[in-house]
């Protein structure tokens, strides 16, 4: 009772000097920040996941007032609600009975019979909405989705199956089977393909370009005597008539391939006939059960992972993107850590503690805050233009006018972050340093070890977590990093990956693919938006977890290292 | 060894020593002639002469801040990581001059060993604390390593303690035997000297009586220089005690004679509490 009456009398002013507000502003600001991160996560994880999930393909009429009705089928993508005065004013004429009226994105696919692969419809007049099993949907290696029904499937000119129904009957499904075999043989004839293209034939033309350059080499250096040019003639045929075998060979793989065909109706009922090699897969989502469409669900997200992209990035998967990310995140490590250790170690234990050291540190604080494209045009303009091009002159004149190091390239672009992130890991370093116990160090000197001996051996293992801490760091900011590389070496469709197994396996001077430009160019230097847009989704999503990733392994061997060197509360 | 902790002298420790010890017939191991020390402007010794007998244990006293723990570091020139000390004058290492330009101060300091007030233990395994000095000085064959460690250890009174956890962390032990650990880590470079920088201060009683019992040990083979502010410590474990009292030596002399007998009346105030 007594307390009731307390708690009534307490005023604003002892409200405030309790505490309360104070904590509540703390805690408020920490839900804020949590509830933003999360809803980030969450829009990126929905948005990029669902796009791989396969959506039922509707038929209907549309028939919009003032227009002929047809017949449309389509994958629904999304739905608004706007104000129908909205469409009105848009020359789109509504009925006045609504107010509000959904408006939904259909993608209808078939990009080379409508010219476009997205339409906005009003749901009202969307009308006789089935969801037929045997309507199918095929991504192709080229013009996006296709949907349709399956009319028969023919193997070099024949009809192997055939139907007229659009219900699943025998002869439907016959030719549903039919049509899935043939698929399958394609796609091994394809990869066939692809393996002799890319590995193969790659690697013969690997060889002839270094007898390309071994021999003008040679000329330049003016030792190119008559054996050596027999040497090399010599291998040169070799590896020419290894390559006439592979195009006997591809030629022959090509005439298998587009042996097949396949007839499809197609939703204004015109029918198409088409190869079966541009088929990338094909399926009946309305057909499939749950645990089928998981299953097709898991196939597409290991395909973004693990496949190259196509049709202009918009289609197929992501691998040499995140590839590129990680190769140019570790090897920027491998730069920015000794330097910046060493560069720390400098300061704070060597150098004396004067103006110019405190000017000096001022300065490398600073460096972390200037804008990262002016590191982009720093590397283009130093590293590129002035080192790249006299590494050029000096040990690949063979290669000119063609430059190797003189264009952006993985190694520039390492570098270029290494420079944008040093100044993280100095700063970590020295905080590292300085906070070793003196005793430590004394113990170690007055053992007759010298000060070199000292940090090396005692004071270094110490500082080492906050090494880490420093390298997690520059990591997170690094591989965020998109505009400068814009400059220094990222491109958005690399024709080969900077690791492979041609001689010297690791190309430095090669341009590479990257997730945070694969993003900027999928979402807005794409052609088709609409279609990369989910794809933009996904590709952030990616680019968060690959960060993540990379930093949680860091802290990981940070944690070990504090556990090691736990004695620091001295 | 007596185990007394009252607060009188402890006239059975000064008994220990049968014959009365001379200072001028004992061999000299440091020398120290008119040393002056500056911290910037700030004279922190003020000509010490004085001289630390070979395989004996002389031990500073005097209240806080009076200069024993510089000079305790004078003897190794750790005073040279302090950027403002400046020091003039000499001290002689039997017969060099430890501050003449171009001593190797690192081989100094491994002749010089030096344990201080709080263990400092660097976060290896025990094994190697113990072989730190000796991989520094390029020692690599496994068999010399282990040998030192062990007769290390057995010399700090600790290889029965910790035989069986070697590769364990250091930091694992209490706070003695991480003291005893650094003392067995000093001893492994076998030095000739070795200072002790109120080395029990931080630890129990009983890791106390360890460490002097310890340092009773070790004076058969080392020449050892301790500095503590417990005057019954100092009692106990020395043979020659230095007096000071604002960087000036007030008195130096066997152990025995000063405390019973001190020639000066700032010693006797001190050692009977008057201040300090």
């Amino acid at each position: 009772m007594s307390t009731e009456l307390k708690q009534k009398k307490q005023t604003v002013s002892q409200w405030v000097k309790s505490g309360d507000p104070w904590v509540w502003l703390n805690a408020g600001a920490v839900a804020i920040s949590v509830i933003m991160v999360l809803g980030l996560l969450l829009l990126i994880a929905v948005r990029g996941l669902g796009h791989f999930w396969p959506a039922d393909i509707e038929r209907g009429t549309y028939s919009l007032p003032g227009s002929e009705p047809y017949t449309l089928i389509a994958e629904r993508v999304e739905s608004t609600e706007v104000p129908a005065a909205q469409l009105r004013e848009a020359g789109i004429p509504v009925d006045d009975q609504y107010d509000l009226m959904m408006r939904s994105l259909m993608k209808t696919g078939n990009r080379d019979v409508y010219g476009s692969d997205f339409r906005w419809i009003i749901d009202e007049y969307f009308t006789d909405i089935t969801k037929p099993e045997m309507l199918f949907a095929a991504e192709r290696h080229e013009w996006g989705n296709l949907y349709g029904y399956l009319k028969a499937v023919k193997e070099g000119g024949e009809v192997v199956a055939e139907t007229s129904d659009l219900t699943p009957t025998d002869s439907a499904l016959a030719t549903w089977a039919a049509f899935e075999q043939s698929i399958d043989r394609a796609t091994d004839i394809y990869d066939q393909i692809h393996e002799v293209e890319k590995f193969e034939i790659g690697e013969i033309n690997h060889k002839l370009e270094r007898l390309r350059l071994e021999q003008r080499r040679l000329e330049l250096d003016g030792e190119l005597t008559p054996e050596k040019l027999a040497d090399i003639d010599a291998e040169r045929a070799e590896q020419d008539a290894k390559y006439e075998v592979l195009q006997q060979r591809l030629i022959e793989l090509y005439g298998q391939i587009n042996r097949d065909t396949f007839v499809v109706q197609v939703m204004d009922g015109s029918i198409h006939e088409m190869q079966v090699a541009k088929v990338v897969r094909a399926y009946r989502p309305n057909a499939m059960g749950i645990m089928a469409k998981m299953g097709f669900y898991g196939a597409k997200v290991w395909e973004f992972l693990s496949a190259e992209p196509r049709e202009a990035n918009t289609e197929g998967g992501v691998f040499p993107a995140i590839f590129g990310t990680v190769m140019m995140v570790l090897l920027m490590t491998v730069l920015v850590t000794p330097f910046g250790v060493v560069a720390a170690i400098y300061l704070r234990e060597y150098a004396s503690q004067g103006f110019v050291t405190r000017t000096i540190r001022i300065a490398v604080n600073n460096l972390a805050g200037v804008p990262s494209i002016v590191y982009g045009v720093f590397g283009l303009g130093f590293f590129i233009y002035f080192l790249g091009s006299g590494i050029d002159q000096a040990f690949f004149p063979e290669a000119l006018p063609s430059p190797t190091f003189g264009t952006g390239g993985l190694m520039w672009a390492s570098i270029t972050l290494a420079l944008l992130t040093v100044p993280v890991v100095i700063v970590a370093t020295e905080e590292g340093l300085s906070r070793i116990p003196r005793s430590v160090r004394e113990g170690s000197l007055a053992l007759g070890a010298t000060k070199a001996e000292t940090l090396w051996r005692v004071v270094l293992p110490m500082a080492s977590p906050a090494i880490m801490t420093g390298v997690i760091l520059a990591v997170a900011r690094a591989a965020g990093e998109v505009a400068p590389l814009m400059l220094v070496g990222v491109v958005k469709l690399a024709p080969s990956l900077p690791l492979d197994g041609n001689y010297p396996y690791l190309h430095l001077d090669q341009k590479f693919m990257h997730l945070g430009f694969h993003i900027y160019d999928v979402g807005f230097q794409s052609p088709n938006v609409e279609a990369a847009r989910p794809l933009v989704y996904a590709t952030a999503l990616l680019l968060v977890i690959v960060i993540a990733t990379l930093n949680l392994a860091a802290v990981t061997i940070r944690n070990h290292l504090r556990e090691k060197y736990k004695s620091l509360d001295m | 060894m007596s185990e007394s902790s009252t607060h009188s002298i402890d006239i059975s420790a000064m008994q220990r020593s049968q014959q009365a010890l001379r200072i001028e017939d004992e061999k000299v191991c440091l020398s120290v002639k008119d040393l002056h020390l500056y911290y910037g402007e700030k004279e922190a010794l003020k000509g010490i002469d004085m001289i630390i007998p070979e395989k004996k244990v002389t031990a500073f006293i005097g209240p806080s801040g009076c200069g024993k723990s510089t000079l305790l570091r004078c003897f190794n020139r750790m005073n040279d990581l302090v950027d403002s000390c400046r020091i003039t004058g000499e001290i002689n290492l039997h017969d060099t001059n430890i501050y003449e330009k171009g001593t190797d101060v690192a081989e100094l300091r491994r002749r010089v060993g030096m344990v201080f007030q709080k263990p400092n233990p660097f976060p290896k395994s025990i094994y190697e604390n113990v072989a730190y000095g000796l991989r520094i000085q390029g020692i690599n064959k496994k068999r010399v390593i282990d040998e030192t460690v062990e007769w290390a250890l057995r010399s700090a009174a600790l290889w029965d303690e910790v035989k069986d956890r070697l590769h364990e962390s250091a930091l694992g032990m209490s706070g003695g035997q991480q003291q005893r650990l650094v003392i067995a880590r000093t001893v492994a470079v076998k030095p000739e000297v070795l200072l002790l920088d109120e080395p029990a201060s931080a630890l129990d009683p009983i890791s106390t009586l360890k460490i002097e019992e310890l340092i009773h040990e070790l004076k058969n083979e080392f020449t050892i220089a301790i500095v503590t502010h417990n005057m019954q410590q100092a009692a106990r474990v020395s043979d020659y005690t230095a007096f000071m009292y604002m960087g000036d030596m007030v008195e130096f002399g066997d152990t025995n004679s000063l405390f019973t007998n001190p020639t000066k009346q700032q010693t006797e105030d001190y050692i009977t509490g008057r201040y300090g």
